[in-house]
């Protein structure tokens, strides 16, 4: 995926390039309106990471921008959090999603993903890993082509891992992206093992493997052991 | 006790001692003149008899009145010279009573001669009449003087401390958050309006003092957002590092923890000074029915895992004027709370009527005071991982909205009770 990251903290726009880096995505970086628009006028980004608060302007006229060239470029806005009005008003003009910082690298790699598959001419609404495939389309899971019988909650932690396998991903990343931002002030990883239980239990008794691995204190891998 | 009534009382009480010692002196004082008319009319009329007695040597005839008697004896042997004033009283046969009288006694002799003794009875009755006459109207002018003095002494001071008292309640209403003037009334009294200037001073200070608080309290918290970010941001990148060792991998696991704790913290903290600071001041109608059932079904297979059994008995009118945001977090806290201090097997009630939210959970018996849980830090759990702000923010909230949020405890069921005003839709 080659992916243009907006960001105007050198650390944190530092930080995204190494992650996504890793994550095997192509990456170019901006750290103001004049360079972004220098680059999103010339090259084509499968997704476009923006921050909102620019030292020369605001990222939504980027946005602006591409919409008025028809760009097919999708727009993962980035914005301080509890900014209602920043995050109406971008996914008015035509961003594809928002995330408030400060984000889990595992929740801006799932968000990346989930943009890449929508806005994808291929209709990828498929994610597999070896036997388990999950359909992002009418949100079923499968192991061995068998659907698991799996709740809400259970199928956003599936895609979630498998988004992000070979990464450890922390039980706080979890929390927020199963619970959203609400629950941040009440601790829920008693929930998340709960969860990681069931989930597990069901892949299991499908024949499938155990992928998803504990790393105590941390949170969970998926990962081929 | 006011002032106006301990100034009156005191001042009651001093006329009170004053008046009836007055009243006591002059009673004595005029009783005592009396004495001394009645008894120098006495001795001029002895005087008159003796003169008579030593001229002529005969005793004038004895007279007796109903109010005066005289009576003189010549006697055949001399006596020694004796005068004596005293009361006495005299059986009346009309009045069929002892009648009080002034008895004069004197005994002399004429000159060289046999003694003679004169007796005078003068009748006290008239006199004391006289002096209960003057008492009654002492007392009614005391009286009068005396409630009208108090009466005024009331009048007066109300007047005077009116100002006091206005200043006095116009500060007590002073609200360091509104940045209305404290509007103390105007006095040409200098004490009080050296009052006046003090609580001016005073609550300017607090005011300047509460914005600079606060606005040291935002900017730390927002400030500090962004180092903490990027701390969590490299740490994890840190931590996908595949050539890590154990010891590393538990350092930085420890520096997780407390970095997320330190964001819950400051996330907490900016979304109390934002709450404060009516950041949220845009509202809607809201349904609460609406948003506690999605937040039931954020839990609901938590809920089934656990075994916890959801009732719910909710009025569709529950509709509530308040902003969306703070509404979320309300209600998200409250629920999150009954769930995850739930038992096995337990229950969840929600009871919602025009009046009240009532969020009735099982759980394990509290240990403390439960005013004490909506205090900032004030943790019960032993949990390293809470911050214990969930519910001063929902006490933040509720007393933005001037809603009254309370929470009880009996045994092992624990109620949670708010109310909230309905805006009818």
């Amino acid at each position: 995926m080659k992916i243009l990251i907006i960001e105007d903290d050198r650390s944190l726009r530092m930080s995204i390039f190494d992650y996504l880096k890793m994550e095997g995505h192509i990456c170019e970086v901006a750290e103001n309106l004049f360079q972004a628009s220098d680059k999103t006028s010339i090259n084509r980004y499968d997704c476009i990471i923006l921050d909102i608060g620019l030292p020369d302007g605001t990222g939504l006229d980027i946005i602006k921008e591409l919409k008025k060239n028809k760009a097919a470029d999708g727009i993962l806005i980035l914005s301080a959090r509890n900014s209602l009005d920043d995050k109406l008003l971008g996914l008015k003009i035509g961003a594809d999603d928002y995330l408030t910082k400060p984000f889990h690298f595992a929740e801006l790699s799932a968000r990346i993903n989930s943009i890449y598959r929508r806005n994808s001419f291929l209709g990828l609404n498929e994610i597999s890993f070896n036997e388990i495939k999950a359909n992002t389309y009418d949100k079923q899971a499968y192991v061995n082509e068998k659907l698991l019988n799996l709740t809400k909650k259970e199928y956003d932690l599936l895609v979630f891992l498998m988004t992000n396998r070979n990464r450890i991903i922390t039980k706080e990343s979890i929390v927020e992206h199963l619970w959203g931002d609400e629950v941040i002030l009440t601790d829920s990883f008693d929930f998340v093992y709960t969860h990681v239980k069931n989930l597990r239990k069901k892949i299991i008794a499908a024949k499938g493997k155990n992928y998803i691995k504990c790393i105590y204190g941390f949170g969970y891998k998926f990962i081929e052991s | 006790m006011k002032l106006i009534t301990k100034s009156t009382y005191y001042f009651f009480i001093f006329s009170i001692v004053a008046m009836v010692g007055g009243g006591v002196f002059l009673y004595f004082a005029i009783r005592k003149d009396i004495y001394k008319q009645i008894d120098n009319s006495l001795i001029t009329e002895k005087d008159i008899i003796k003169d008579q007695i030593e001229q002529t040597e005969t005793a004038p005839d004895s007279t007796a009145t109903f109010d005066h008697q005289i009576v003189v004896n010549l006697l055949n042997y001399p006596v020694h010279k004796l005068q004596v004033i005293k009361d006495t009283v005299l059986y009346n046969s009309d009045l069929d009573d002892n009648v009080p009288f002034r008895y004069f006694f004197y005994s002399d002799n004429i000159i060289n001669k046999n003694g003679y003794t004169i007796s005078i009875f003068q009748i006290l009755s008239e006199k004391q009449d006289l002096l209960g006459t003057i008492s009654i109207y002492m007392f009614g002018l005391f009286l009068s003087l005396f409630l009208i003095s108090i009466l005024l002494n009331y009048l007066i001071s109300r007047k005077l401390w009116s100002p006091f008292y206005k200043s006095v309640g116009n500060a007590g209403n002073f609200d360091v958050l509104s940045d209305k003037p404290l509007d103390l009334p105007e006095t040409d009294i200098v004490e009080f309006q050296q009052l006046n200037n003090v609580f001016e001073k005073m609550t300017q200070k607090m005011r300047v003092d509460y914005l600079n608080l606060k606005e040291y309290n935002e900017n730390a918290a927002h400030e500090i957002q962004t180092p903490l970010a990027i701390i969590r941001s490299k740490m994890e990148l840190l931590m996908q590092n595949k050539n890590l060792k154990k010891d590393s991998l538990n350092l930085i696991k420890s520096i997780n923890e407390a970095t997320t704790k330190l964001f819950k913290l400051n996330q907490g903290l900016l979304l109390i000074s934002k709450i404060e600071n009516l950041y949220f001041h845009e509202t809607r109608k809201i349904s609460l029915k609406e948003i506690i059932e999605t937040f039931l079904g954020n839990y609901r297979e938590i809920m089934e895992i656990k075994g916890i059994n959801v009732e719910l008995e909710v009025s569709d009118n529950a509709i509530v004027e308040m902003n969306e945001v703070l509404a979320d977090v309300l209600i998200s806290n409250l629920i999150s709370n009954a769930v995850r201090y739930n038992i096995n097997n337990g229950y969840i009630k929600c009871h919602i009527d025009d009046q009240y939210l009532i969020i009735t959970n099982t759980g394990l018996p509290l240990k403390t005071d439960p005013e004490l849980l909506f205090r900032r830090f004030y943790k019960v759990s032993d949990n390293p991982q809470s911050v214990g702000l969930g519910l001063s923010i929902v006490k933040k909230i509720t007393d933005n909205y001037k809603m009254k949020i309370s929470y009880s405890c009996t045994d092992n069921i624990h109620e949670t009770r708010l109310s909230y005003r309905v805006e009818l839709p």
